[in-house]
């Protein structure tokens, strides 16, 4: 009799990963990627304090244009990063918001976005 | 419904500045903590802790939502539940759930701050409990090992007869109206 073995792995990816983009009314400065980044840890820092500014936060890509982004965090500290995102609401005294697109814990999942596909 | 589950932290507050001594009050400490644990874990663990030194700190389950917590007796509880400003001895409570908050958030607390004077100091977490009896047990089996401790390092002949004479006259007196013994003292009284 053939044996065979199953392995089950539950939340054993080491990063999660984020599409998120920028929302700020016209007119005015752009941030660009440092800026961005910058934008994000000001963000955990205020509500994660000093131990949220810590979080290993990358940025893997950053496209000024549409102000949309791929953030890639520790497995951990997505649930730290996503709330701090949500309750950010001011970037140098304007009102901005940010909406997460996609989530996933691999990065090839972000390639495709179903929302987005047009049917014809 | 489950009960409050609440933890006790013990912890002694060490100085090389011996006016750091008239700082340890409960506002000058809570504050100090409460800032500490604002930088740490920024608005969302002051929020957990609810580190308060004048109370309303927590209100709690018991009302539902149509009833709103007016007149009626809010349960005022401070943060500090003790002071010992001569051993600088304090007991803080905090929520089962965010002790581990507050607990990474005291290495932090680096002065004190009273009367628009600031002296440096750290504070040492001694134990942490479940309920004030433990803690109290704890303090009391500390203290005593701490004065056998000051008086092997006596220096010199005085000291060393004020310390024993004092040790010899501690006691543990039953009290008539509560059910518990008083905390043995540390010997300056």
């Amino acid at each position: 009799a053939a044996a065979f073995e199953r392995r089950v792995l539950r939340s054993a990816a080491e990063h999660h990963y984020l599409r998120v983009r920028l929302e700020l009314p016209d007119g005015g400065a752009r941030p660009n990627a440092a800026q961005f980044k910058q934008l994000v840890v000001t963000a955990l820092r205020e509500l994660h304090g000093e131990v949220g500014a810590a979080l290993p936060v990358d940025v893997l890509t950053y496209e000024e244009k549409t102000l949309s982004a791929i953030l890639r965090v520790i497995s951990s500290g997505l649930v730290k990063l996503w709330s701090a995102l949500t309750l950010l609401g001011f970037y140098q005294n304007r009102r901005c918001a940010f909406r997460v697109l996609q989530t996933s814990p691999f990065l090839l999942a972000l390639s495709g976005n179903s929302r987005e596909l047009v049917l014809d | 419904h489950a009960a409050l589950s609440r933890r006790y932290v013990l912890c002694e507050v060490v100085s090389e500045d011996p006016r750091c001594r008239q700082c340890i009050e409960d506002r000058a400490l809570g504050l100090a903590i409460r800032d500490a644990i604002a930088r740490v874990h920024g608005d969302y663990g002051l929020a957990c802790c609810s580190i308060s030194f004048t109370g309303a700190g927590e209100t709690g389950g018991p009302w539902g939502c149509g009833v709103p917590p007016g007149p009626s007796p809010v349960r005022v509880s401070p943060a500090v539940k003790y002071l010992n400003a001569y051993t600088g001895t304090v007991l803080l409570r905090c929520r089962k759930d965010s002790y581990r908050l507050l607990c990474s958030a005291l290495p932090f607390v680096r002065s004190l701050e009273s009367r628009a004077q600031r002296y440096p100091c750290f504070l040492n977490t001694l134990h942490v409990g479940g309920t004030i009896r433990t803690c109290q047990k704890f303090l009391i089996q500390y203290n005593r090992t701490q004065l056998l401790r000051l008086l092997q390092n006596c220096t010199n002949e005085e000291e060393r007869q004020c310390i024993q004479k004092s040790l010899l006259s501690c006691s543990l007196t039953e009290e008539q109206s509560q059910s518990g013994d008083e905390e043995e003292d540390d010997g300056t009284e």
